[in-house]
């Protein structure tokens, strides 16, 4: 079950890992013949339980673990024909807890591979500060210390620090894993954004299947012993789960997972249920839930058809629960949507928040999740990526 | 007790030699001990094995009394700063060598690793990463032997070097007291200015570890 990767031919591949494996003298083996390709531009997440060898396989690629068998190449290219110094020095790194030099400033712990490059001090500080502010620092911030920053703060530095050469690979061992939900949601989000405008190859560690789903445009599932057991296309992952073990570990939901991969531009909606305020009385009589809007269609409030007395203005509306837009949330989005409604139903808005229509029920499991043509809503649409996760419209009040 | 405050008067010179002196005979073997114990304290960190034979080493020397150690040195180094240098010299590695160990022993894991990915090679890291963050933890053992040094060193003049130790040789051998306490209170303030002078300049070396307790 080892070297599964099935080759896409017309992939440009950066990272290519040929039958490696990793045997400790005690015998322990942290890699067992793993053969798969990182693709150019594209984020390969290695997920799986501890002692998969997921973190020993991202550091066989900048040397900090060498091979007992097999061997790693870059753009076709033994690594272990480079100075390991010299390779790591083109490989951007991020762990757990940053790892940031507490005796450097922010700055300086960004500008440190500039520094080991002997670029010129003013030119790696310059190089600093724009990538503060790329990733979301206050300029303020850069001759501070790492420890008068926060956790996710230091994340954001640990980042910068990778990036700040301009490296084409990105190695990210478990980045977000030591901060708390709301800030992990936020990085996982920004990442995606950055990632959008960069193109890095990239390899990302983690044990949080949902991490991987969300982030990942290959995801490399590993198991205890070191074995790869499937890579594949997170919808695929969660659609063709390669057996019992990758099943159990995309877990129990993954109906639900898979519906973050269904996009809410083929849902066909409802406008027969939309009333403008203005509509008279009798218009709403015959129905159970008749969503009220205002002039610029903005939703107002949902409000029960026989219930409806007077005009629309006067009547007491129940909150419109969740919206969804159209096009760039996800389905698994508008199914929040729908269970945080009164009536049960979705509603659907455009960009400018203008209800498109309503939909709920076993229309939203309708929807393709996974095909040929089908593309994640988040990754095309990085801007609204917060938006295809589920919980994003009870989030954006809350993280801000 | 009556002090000829008088005779303070008249030999302020003779005091502020023999305490420049004194400064010195205990504060070049604390310089010395540093320069033995970083890279003692580096290979002890590298090979876990070395650490416990030189601790236990080090433990025995300092176990060893100084007048003792005097006078095996005596027959090499003669009547001359050495034969009190050398003793203080060793004394200081006890303290030392464990600093510089544990000095190292306070860069995380994380940060290691982070320092090795982004390419500093052994040395590099070594110089640039590991010991400036042990530079807190080392001073805080400078200091303990600088002040034991210095309180130390009064005893060398059992060999003819003790710097403001002869004073008090020189007031007991007299009858004289107020040689003796102002020696002695000389002793106390050269302590007491070094361990300051020493607090700044960590705090001047080491902005980043200010409110370090405070944050982690």
């Amino acid at each position: 079950m080892t070297g599964v990767a099935a080759p896409d031919e017309d992939v440009n591949r950066l990272i290519t890992f040929e039958g490696v494996t990793k045997r400790y003298p005690d015998g322990t083996v942290a890699l067992d013949d793993v053969s798969l390709e990182c693709p150019t531009g594209q984020i390969t997440v290695f997920v799986g339980t501890s002692g998969g060898g997921k973190t020993t396989a991202l550091r066989t690629i900048n040397r900090m673990v060498e091979p007992t068998g097999g061997r790693v190449l870059i753009d076709g290219q033994d690594v272990r024909e480079r100075k390991p110094a010299e390779l790591r020095r083109g490989i951007g790194y991020v762990i757990q807890h940053a790892g940031l030099f507490p005796h450097r400033t922010i700055e300086d712990n960004i500008a440190t591979v500039p520094y080991l490059l002997r670029w010129n001090k003013k030119k790696a500080r310059d190089t600093a500060r724009q990538l503060m502010e790329r990733v979301g620092l206050d300029a303020g911030m850069a001759k501070r210390y790492p420890f008068q920053l926060s956790g996710g703060q230091q994340q954001r530095v640990g980042v910068a620090r990778a990036l700040a050469a301009d490296p084409p690979i990105m190695l990210m061992d478990e980045p977000f894993s030591a901060v708390d939900p709301v800030v992990r949601a936020e990085l996982q989000d920004e990442f995606l954004r950055l990632q959008d405008e960069l193109h890095k190859t990239i390899v990302f560690v983690t044990h949080d299947i949902d991490e991987a789903i969300k982030l990942g445009d290959r995801i490399a599932v590993f198991r205890t012993g070191g074995e790869l057991v499937q890579v594949a296309a997170p919808e695929d992952l969660l659609a063709h789960p390669a057996d019992d073990f990758v099943a159990g570990f995309v877990g129990q939901n993954r109906g639900i997972r898979s519906l973050s991969f269904a996009d809410t531009a083929e849902l066909s909606l409802r406008d027969d249920l939309v009333r403008p305020v203005t509509a008279a009385p009798a218009d709403t009589a015959g129905l159970d839930w008749v969503l009220v809007v205002d002039e610029a269609r903005h939703p107002l409030g949902w409000v029960r058809g026989p219930e409806v007395t007077g005009p629309l203005a006067d009547a007491a509306l129940a909150p419109v629960g969740g919206t969804f837009q159209v096009g760039a949330d996800s389905v698994r989005g508008a199914l929040d949507a729908a269970v945080l409604s009164p009536a049960g139903l979705a509603v659907g808005v455009d960009g400018g928040g203008a209800v498109v229509g309503v939909t709920g029920g076993a229309e939203l499991l309708a929807v393709p999740t996974h095909g040929e043509h089908h593309r994640r809503p988040g990754k095309e649409h990085p801007v609204d990526t917060a938006g295809a996760d589920s919980a994003s419209a009870v989030r954006d009040g809350a993280s801000d | 007790m009556d002090i000829d405050w008088g005779w303070i008067g008249d030999h302020t010179d003779t005091l502020t030699d023999h305490a420049l002196i004194h400064l010195r005979l205990a504060l070049l073997p604390v310089l010395f001990g540093l320069l033995i114990s970083l890279p003692l304290g580096v290979l002890c960190r590298r090979w876990g094995w070395l650490y416990p034979p030189v601790l236990t080493a080090s433990n025995i020397l300092y176990a060893i009394p100084s007048l003792a150690l005097f006078m095996v040195f005596i027959q090499y180094t003669g009547l001359e700063p050495a034969t009190v240098m050398i003793p203080l010299t060793l004394y200081s590695l006890s303290v030392l060598v464990p600093n510089v160990v544990d000095g190292l022993a306070s860069v995380s894991e994380p940060v290691r690793q982070a320092a090795t990915a982004m390419g500093f090679g052994t040395l590099r890291r070594l110089l640039r990463v590991e010991l400036p963050i042990a530079v807190p933890i080392v001073i805080a053992g400078v200091r303990v032997a600088a002040v034991s040094s210095i309180s130390l060193v009064a005893i060398g003049q059992l060999v003819g070097q003790g710097g403001l130790g002869y004073d008090i040789i020189r007031g007991y051998q007299l009858q004289f007291q107020t040689q003796i306490i102002a020696a002695s209170v000389l002793i106390i303030v050269l302590a007491l200015v070094t361990d300051a002078v020493l607090v700044i300049v960590q705090r001047l070396l080491t902005p980043w570890a200010r409110a370090r307790g405070r944050a982690s």
